[in-house]
């Protein structure tokens, strides 16, 4: 008898410690606190997490007894979206959460995402016109505004000097159009002499968001993939096969570049010494220059009609279906953390794009930038940059756009029919 | 000899790669950039395995996934033990249509339930806590199963004395059947903890934070970056993720060992 | 007699059959239910279709894909996993001292750690330029492969690991069977003249029938459950080569968020499953020697 009352108590104090972290925090939690959850997606090399925690920290000190953001670390642009699109369908949204630029179409959708025209008037045209307007256009459809951008990015141009010197080619001048592109590729490709292997590829165009950087060329060749509204597709214009043949030259054809790679295995490819020249994202600035041995430039990605960059990352928005209370704590939050100080701070830490004008003043900033003037060749290239595609559904028109790239990429598709299949089915995805 | 050539070759291929995941965790960062892979890092560098905490809550995770097995084994140690009883010592109506039920159950995963469960459990706003890991889980027609030979093994007669002396049903189940059936509860055990501090699929797809998540879905996490993998800090988190249930195996082997096999037996 | 209190029979079974019924039985039909609705972003609230789910999932090509990496995997996993085993078993089985479980915890812990934590390490060892295989593989003269980021090798690597990381438990079921094959049955054949092979053949392979079975089974089931690694590894790529059916269903429904989709093809996975499962028991179960 005392046996089975052992075993049930066991059974209960399991179950009771299951529930009791919930509301053990709940009933520390002291009376009129709002406690907010911020959802973000931050790559875990360089300690990000730790400084979206302490940035939050101060707010949160700044507001005692008042507002407590608990900012939640939910891996990268993919499994954020998902947990944040989870909660949202639990009818449980967090109150503030951070994700990928283009999945603002299919959270409107669901009706998720506050509207937040009314702070941002309040704070006069200083605030808003203060942002870079390429960062602004992902946060507007239909005139609204529906995020705050924050962790912002472009994708840059990356080469290693050393190698360029090895291969007799100036190490302080980059490849500035596609064809010198072309041509240094092909001068940096490095191969095994006995077996025919590649030791070192020319040019990595980076897989895994190969997508993003296709829009890049897209725009390089003066031309555009997705209409601002998100309803028009364009995919199968004369400049996106130009774009694509360009790519299948390089990765099938003259096989200076590797068809297929992931966003994370291209960075310490670079490092390592395995390509000499790559095209990634300028949020992978601070990795390499902490991980690499030899020097290395940062610049614009090469032309073809003219510069061309769309922009990336992820802006801050305030879920719709929480109460007037937690919106306007929430839009605290987000305000301090766009200051120009804030967003200089978090610019300097992490290495994406510092997304006011003003930022670039603060002292911090100043400081940073002159010790490691790389960081300002993103920004510079903003001049050039446009808005980001995106549409409905965009995690499956990123899936329809990856697998005709590929394909190409490995030969297995003409690049005009890749085209005209993926304009095909995106448009079938967005209407 | 040749006999002890193949299989030590066999087993210095499948051992190596968990080599490897320890050195490259001790290594420094820049030092996993070389051509020739060092299989002895030098100089060491255990750095890396305090690092992983900060990135991410691992203590937390690892008390989330111990809660999570024990939870599970403790309610299906329950319910396979009810049903094997009674398929093992009684006769019913419907007996077998019953047993082909805990049977097929057994054919069915995870894998081919998640998303229903997942409405079920958002119907029930259970999403992301610990329970909902743990509850699709609490019955087992495959631990029921093997607890079902087992008391079969046991002799009749026992139970008919038993009887006799008042003692029936649940006593008997508990005083005589369950002690006696201790090797496979164990082996059963072993089997059901390993396999659920391993679980994937669904506590992904149920869990969206820190507090709940368990080890596989935090070191999961730690390859999906936006900025340039890491290798020695995901080995130092591999490392410690298979840690405990590796040193228990290295400890116990034979206990393991003996479960795992004893699962193919007459199943 | 019978005086003291006795459960009624059917309580017993009732906790286990209460969580059964809720989290294996009623999925499965709550998933055919919902494959008949279009449920998606562009339909938020179900909407009935009728079979059209059905109809969009086979005019696909993708799914075709899919279920041809799928079979590619289970026809080159299921022979490799269990010919290793059963041949690693024998060796094992033969008459050595303590060095019989430094053997067999070798290639028995692959088992004991998470699938993840094997992808993750094997992401490492495959990469192409700084990883182990490609060095090692080099010396036999094979070319540097670029494995996961190359459409034809992707699945092939996701094979290999896959062989190394289940292989060993398939073995201790082999060993488990081998050793339940009394002595004696060798030491008659020896005296009548049989060689090795006509052992194997006349007396070890018919006694393993019941482990070769059980194998047989849980590889089937395992093939098609493939996902961990995909998901850490690969996520399908590149170009679908490595999509599986499981991973597929989690894209639609986690990802695309289409719901009846995502039922749609759960409902085509179980009945899959059952169908093989019911096949592999039709066929062979009843030559085997068992006892129900």
């Amino acid at each position: 008898m005392r046996k089975i009352i052992l075993v049930f108590t066991i059974f209960f104090f399991i179950a009771g410690m299951v529930h009791s972290s919930e509301t053990w925090a709940q009933m520390t939690a002291k009376p009129k606190l709002l406690r907010l959850t911020f959802y973000y997606p931050v790559g875990v090399a360089g300690p990000l997490a730790r400084v979206i925690g302490e940035m939050t920290d101060k707010f949160n000190k700044e507001n005692e007894g008042r507002i407590e953001v608990v900012p939640v670390y939910s891996g990268d642009y993919d499994p954020t979206m998902q947990k944040v699109q989870t909660a949202i369908m639990a009818g449980n949204p967090p109150d503030i959460f951070m994700v990928e630029i283009s999945e603002l179409p299919t959270l409107l959708t669901m009706n998720a995402v506050l509207p937040l025209d009314d702070y941002v008037k309040k704070l006069g045209k200083v605030y808003w016109e203060d942002f870079f307007a390429p960062f602004r256009e992902n946060a507007v459809i239909g005139g609204k505004i529906y995020g705050i951008p924050f962790q912002r990015s472009t994708p840059v141009f990356y080469w290693n000097k050393e190698v360029f010197k090895t291969a007799g080619l100036d190490p302080e001048k980059p490849p500035q159009t596609w064809d010198e592109l072309r041509d240094y590729g092909q001068k940096l490709t490095v191969r095994d002499p006995k077996t025919g292997d590649v030791k070192q590829w020319g040019v990595t165009i980076s897989g895994g968001w190969n997508d993003w950087l296709f829009e890049a060329f897209v725009r390089q060749n003066g031309s555009w993939l997705i209409s601002p509204d998100g309803l028009k597709a364009n995919f199968n214009s004369k400049e996106a096969i130009e774009a694509l043949e360009f790519w299948v030259e390089l990765k099938h054809r003259l096989k200076v570049g590797p068809p297929h790679s992931t966003w994370g295995s291209t960075p310490p490819d670079f490092v390592g010494g395995r390509t000499a020249m790559l095209y990634h994202s300028t949020g992978i600035l601070t990795f390499l220059k902490k991980s690499a041995k030899f020097d290395f430039g940062v610049a614009f990605m090469p032309k073809k009609k003219t510069y061309g960059a769309e922009v990336g990352g992820a802006n801050l928005m305030i879920a719709k279906r929480i109460s007037k209370e937690r919106q306007d704590a929430a839009w605290k939050y987000m305000e301090w953390m766009s200051t120009s100080k804030n967003t200089a701070e978090w610019s300097a830490a992490s290495g994406y794009v510092a997304v006011r004008h003003s930022s670039y003043d603060d002292p911090v900033m100043k400081d940073h930038v002159s010790k490691n003037p790389e960081y300002l060749v993103a920004r510079d290239q903003l001049k050039y940059a446009y808005g980001k595609m995106m549409g409905k559904n965009f995690q499956k028109v990123r899936e329809i756009l990856k697998r005709q790239l590929d394909d190409a990429a490995a030969g297995k598709i003409a690049p005009a029919e890749a085209m005209q299949i993926a304009q095909k089915e995106i448009q079938g995805v967005i209407k | 000899m040749g006999l002890h050539l193949i299989l030590m070759l066999v087993s210095i291929i499948t051992v190596a790669p968990y080599l490897w995941i320890l050195s490259t965790s001790l290594k420094y960062r820049t030092e996993v950039f070389t051509p020739t892979p060092k299989w002895i890092p030098w100089p060491i560098n255990i750095q890396n395995y305090l690092e992983i905490f900060q990135m991410a809550p691992f203590h937390l995770y690892l008390i989330n996934t111990v809660l999570v097995v024990t939870g599970i084994l403790a309610v299906q140690l329950v319910t396979i033990t009810l049903a094997a009883y009674v398929f093992a010592r009684r006769n019913f109506w419907g007996k077998e249509f019953f047993f082909f039920l805990f049977l097929i159950q057994m054919m069915i995963p995870i894998h081919a339930t998640f998303l229903p469960n997942f409405l079920t459990l958002k119907t029930f706003d259970l999403l992301n806590t610990r329970i909902a890991i743990m509850l699709p889980f609490f019955a087992s027609g495959y631990g029921t199963f093997l607890l079902r030979q087992a008391f079969r093994q046991i002799p009749r007669v026992l139970e008919d004395a038993a009887v006799i002396d008042g003692c029936g049903g649940i006593r008997f189940l508990w005083h005589v059947l369950i002690p006696l059936a201790k090797p496979t509860l164990l082996a059963f055990s072993i089997i059901s903890l390993v396999s659920h501090w391993n679980d994937y699929l669904w506590p992904l797809i149920v869990t969206d934070t820190p507090e709940v998540r368990t080890l596989t879905i935090g070191l999961g996490m730690f390859v999906q970056q936006e900025s340039g993998a890491d290798w020695t800090l995901l080995m130092a988190a591999t490392a410690f993720v298979t840690a405990p249930v590796m040193i228990f195996f290295l400890v116990f082997q034979k206990k393991f060992v003996e479960s795992f096999m004893l699962s193919g037996m007459k199943g | 007699m019978k005086r003291m209190f006795r459960l009624p029979v059917y309580s017993y079974l009732f906790p286990g059959l209460f969580f059964m019924a809720v989290f294996t039985f009623f999925p499965v039909f709550m998933s055919a239910y919902l494959s008949l609705f279009r449920w998606n972003i562009s339909n938020p609230s179900p909407n009935f279709a009728w079979f059209s789910n059905y109809l969009e999932v086979f005019k696909a090509p993708l799914f075709w894909l899919v279920l041809k990496n799928n079979l590619i995997y289970a026809f080159t996993t299921i022979p490799i996993s269990m010919s290793l085993a059963l041949f690693l078993a024998i060796l094992i089985n033969q008459k050595m001292g303590s060095v019989r479980s430094f053997y067999r915890g070798s290639l028995f812990y692959p088992t004991m750690i998470p699938m993840v934590a094997a992808a993750m390490l094997w992401v490492w060892i495959f990469n192409p330029g700084l990883g182990i295989f490609n060095y090692y593989f080099g010396f036999l003269g094979f070319p540097k492969i670029e494995w996961l980021y190359d459409m034809r090798y992707a699945l092939i690597a996701i094979i290999i690991m896959s062989i190394w990381k289940n292989f060993g438990y398939y073995m201790l079921i082999f060993l488990a069977g081998l050793q339940g094959i009394p002595k004696h049955y060798y030491e008659a054949a020896s005296i009548e003249g049989a060689g090795p092979w006509n052992q194997f053949r006349y007396i070890t392979f018919p006694m393993l029938a019941p482990a070769t079975l059980f194998v047989f089974v849980v590889a089937i089931i395992s093939s098609f459950q493939v996902f961990d690694q995909v998901f850490v590894m690969t996520q399908g790529g590149p170009g679908d080569r490595t999509n599986v059916l499981v991973f597929y269903i989690y894209q639609h429904a986690f990802r695309f968020w289409d719901l009846g989709m995502g039922s749609t093809l759960t409902t085509l996975f179980v009945m899959g499953l059952l169908i093989a499962i019911w096949l592999v028991f039709r066929v062979i179960g009843k030559r085997v020697y068992y006892e129900v």
